[in-house]
């Protein structure tokens, strides 16, 4: 029981803190890695993976699957409830005061500094990341898309979809490490 | 067409089920489902809600679609709006958690997760460069960024610190007139 509690508190207070999208909840399961020992940083990974290639917002996915991967199905159920509720109660009050809400000084300053840090926060596990999981056959691939970045604005599933496929070639020729 | 309660979480049910790689793609689909196809609210409005949804915490596309779902029927109207974006990650996410603890250790989709997670490694990437082009206006929140940033990964600060750090620094500007900001609208 107290692990459904536990997962519950986790998962909404990373609905309740995180800022700017789906990708934005990761610096938070990582955290949660380091505390809590639910699953390694390692599952995690592989749990971004396919959630970044299965249908739903990434930042639903994950909690869904980090709350399977802790306590099964009813710690699915916890975990995704938790991480959109805070989500629900904030836009339905938000919806109300609409008006008000958009043009309160304290309001727009909270904006104007909570976006830059949920961008550094983001910043720091993307770093981590890279640290952690990128081999030469890595970096290759990754040069190639930075190109591919910058010369085209492209589908998020062109990247996944190369990136798959590159994997699956270096793989068979043991270049993944 | 009706904004029934079920068609609402029809619709973003069937909006759920598109969206992947990420939430990024929820306005184009938004704009099709509920702006084209079933004529349920303007364009504009929904640029606004999509707006809305970066500043206030959460899941974007979840928040886009629990704004939409509001102004169509009220709370029920949001729930039901909900239940729909979530419901498809949910199902696709329990198939495919049951049948990878089979196939995790098979050295073919190792190498395939290997290439995602680089993958993934380009969209965060390119979401930190969209969020720094929104929201790294000036020196102020310059500082902010490196602040947040170097707190987490050099001290491993506990993220929801760092938030609440940037909440109260945020209550506290409005009291030094000196700093100007905000100005960008």
């Amino acid at each position: 029981m107290i692990i459904y509690l536990k997962l519950f508190l986790e998962f909404f207070h990373i609905g309740l803190f995180s800022f700017g999208g789906g990708y934005a909840t990761l610096p938070f399961l990582y955290h949660i890695a380091d505390v809590q020992k639910w699953y390694t940083t390692k599952q995690l990974s592989d749990m971004i993976a396919v959630s970044s290639i299965t249908p739903g917002p990434v930042g639903v996915n994950v909690a869904t699957f980090a709350g399977f991967s802790t306590a099964g199905i009813q710690g699915a159920l916890i975990a995704t409830t938790a991480v959109i509720l805070p989500s629900l109660i904030i836009i339905i009050i938000i919806s109300k005061l609409l008006e008000q809400f958009r043009h309160n000084k304290y309001v727009k300053s909270v904006i104007y500094t909570l976006k830059p840090a949920g961008c550094g926060l983001l910043a720091a596990v993307g770093v981590d990341m890279f640290i952690n999981n990128i081999n030469i056959c890595g970096m290759i691939l990754l040069v190639g898309l930075f190109i591919a970045s910058i010369t085209e604005k492209r589908d998020p599933l062109f990247y996944l979809g190369v990136s798959a496929l590159v994997g699956l070639i270096a793989g068979f020729f043991n270049l993944t490490g | 067409m009706e904004k029934t309660l079920y068609q609402i979480f029809k619709t973003f049910f069937k909006v759920g089920t598109l969206l992947l790689g990420g939430g990024y793609v929820i306005l184009p689909l938004l704009q099709s489902e509920l702006v084209d196809k079933k004529n349920w609210i303007s364009d504009d409005e929904l640029c606004e809600y999509y707006a809305l949804s970066q500043s206030i915490p959460g899941i974007i596309a979840a928040n886009t679609a629990i704004f939409t779902g509001y102004r169509l029927r009220g709370t029920l109207g949001a729930i039901s709006a909900t239940l729909g974006i979530v419901t498809p990650a949910f199902i696709s996410i329990i198939l495919v958690a049951r049948i990878l603890e089979e196939i995790i250790n098979l050295k073919f989709i190792q190498s395939i997760f290997w290439g995602v997670g680089v993958g993934v490694l380009i969209l965060i990437f390119l979401a930190v460069k969209e969020m720094w082009r929104k929201s790294i206006v000036d020196k102020f929140t310059c500082v902010i960024f490196f602040m947040v940033f170097i707190l987490s990964s050099c001290f491993k600060a506990p993220p929801a610190t760092l938030i609440i750090l940037s909440i109260f620094i945020g209550l506290w500007l409005p009291y030094q007139n000196k700093i100007e900001h905000g100005g960008k609208e």
